[in-house]
């Protein structure tokens, strides 16, 4: 084989991405028949289990997805809404029922708050992506004339989120979206190790943002 | 006389991994620092008066190895932990005065209505090498007095803080345990925003006041 190919070739490979499957499930009380309109959608990580955490990565790229298909939609940063509204959206603050809301507009100062913001819906993404059954071994070595690895890496991904709707100016939860993806990533190496990752994560945030929109969205 | 040294590439190469190989011995530094947003509540009308003693202010952890491929730690909170109640009081209430000394008998201190000491009692942390868990973990324990400013205790109490960071590409041990000392420290904020006037010697001590016990039981939290 020629160096040009070799070097085609080499170009090409990290472009390699493994399958993944993905389900979504659905359940909408209440869509909104002309979209939010001016009003805004902050999408918030729930925090609350000891053993995972949400990842703020994933949250980011679910208001990305929104935001980038629906200029319409203001999406709030997450973290610039907690920081707004501190202490009241931290893990052992937030709101678990939309009737908690209630309780937290007492307080003049996040009234006022939500009022600026222009609040209308708050999501609330409950999951994480986490890596199993991992299989395979590869030898890296360094010497005088190089480096380069041998060997066969194998694992899968499994991400599991739930996203909860709640309608601020109503109080109450109006739709429920949970989607699952599982993939198989790849890495063998003769000389260069070359990854072909099943973009589990990514898809999951495709699948559960693509609903979203059909929520949120008056064009989808 | 001029001259010059040239170091081979053999040499450099084995400069390299003895730099690496030191780097694995030595002890994770973590020096805890962020910005905290101020609490959005109804403040209390009080004048709180605020003393930090020097250990509090320079709080540090460290957790000495307890084996050769173990690392000690040394996680320093305490500008962190100055900035995160220097702007939660001054969100909670009315006005915050720094004292001049500790407060007791004979101690000349602004007069205030109380005056608050923080103090961590015990900081723990965990990292994935330790539980197998993909979350970064820091526990802190505080114990906060309320008293007067002749040093007459109104309350006492303790309270937990907790924070996790879970793992991400790219980010190393130490980056990640500032994140979750962060989350602590905003874990604290919160819990003691959110249980100051509750707590019952403080409830109890806010009804006793002549002047602003019924506005202050008034304008509380749920």
């Amino acid at each position: 084989m020629s160096l040009q190919r070799l070097a085609i070739a080499a170009c090409l490979l990290p472009g390699l991405v493994a399958c993944v499957n993905s389900t979504v499930d659905q359940m909408v009380f209440n869509t909104p028949g002309a979209g939010i309109g001016d009003a805004s959608v902050v999408i918030l990580g729930r925090r609350h289990a000891s053993d995972y955490e949400t990842e703020p990565e994933f949250i980011r790229c679910v208001g990305n997805h929104i935001s980038s298909r629906d200029k319409s939609i203001g999406v709030v940063g997450e973290q610039e809404f907690l920081d707004a509204l501190y202490p009241w959206f931290e893990p052992r603050t937030a709101p678990l029922r939309p009737a908690d809301l209630e309780r937290l507009l007492e307080h003049r100062d996040v009234a006022r708050a939500f009022t600026t913001m222009q609040t209308r819906y708050m999501i609330w993404i409950d999951g994480s992506t986490v890596r199993n059954d991992s299989a395979g071994s590869m030898t890296c070595g360094i010497g005088p004339g190089g480096a380069g690895c041998f060997g066969f890496g194998t694992w899968s991904n499994d991400a599991n989120y739930e996203a909860t709707i709640w309608d601020f100016s109503k109080r109450a939860e109006v739709g429920r979206i949970s989607t699952t993806a599982s993939g198989q990533s790849y890495m063998p190496a003769v000389v260069v190790p070359i990854p072909i990752i099943a973009p589990v994560q990514g898809t999951a945030c495709d699948s559960i943002g693509d609903q979203l929109l059909e929520f949120l969205s008056a064009e989808y | 006389m001029s001259g010059s040294m040239t170091i081979g590439p053999d040499r450099w190469l084995a400069a390299t991994l003895l730099v690496f190989l030191l780097a694995g011995c030595g002890t994770k530094q973590v020096l805890v620092q962020s910005e905290f947003p101020p609490p959005v509540m109804n403040k209390l009308p009080l004048t709180i008066g605020v003393w930090y003693d020097e250990e509090f202010a320079n709080h540090e952890f460290f957790d000495e190895a307890a084996g050769r491929a173990e690392t000690s730690w040394l996680v320093n909170t305490g500008q962190a932990q100055v900035q995160l109640w220097d702007t939660l009081l001054k969100g909670m209430f009315r006005d915050v005065v720094y004292m001049n000394g500790k407060p007791g008998p004979g101690q000349m201190n602004p007069v205030v209505d109380a005056v608050l000491l923080p103090a961590v009692d015990e900081l723990q942390y965990a990292i994935p090498a330790h539980t197998n868990v993909k979350v970064y973990e820091i526990w802190m324990r505080y114990r906060l007095q309320l008293v007067t400013t002749g040093g007459a205790p109104i309350a006492d109490w303790t309270m937990p803080a907790y924070g996790k960071t879970p793992t991400a590409f790219m980010q190393s041990d130490e980056g990640a345990v500032r994140l979750a000392a962060i989350v602590a420290l905003r874990d604290a904020g919160a819990h003691f925003a959110s249980t100051f006037t509750s707590i019952p010697d403080v409830a109890q001590w806010l009804a006793s006041l002549p002047r602003a016990g019924d506005a202050a039981r008034r304008r509380v939290q749920p």
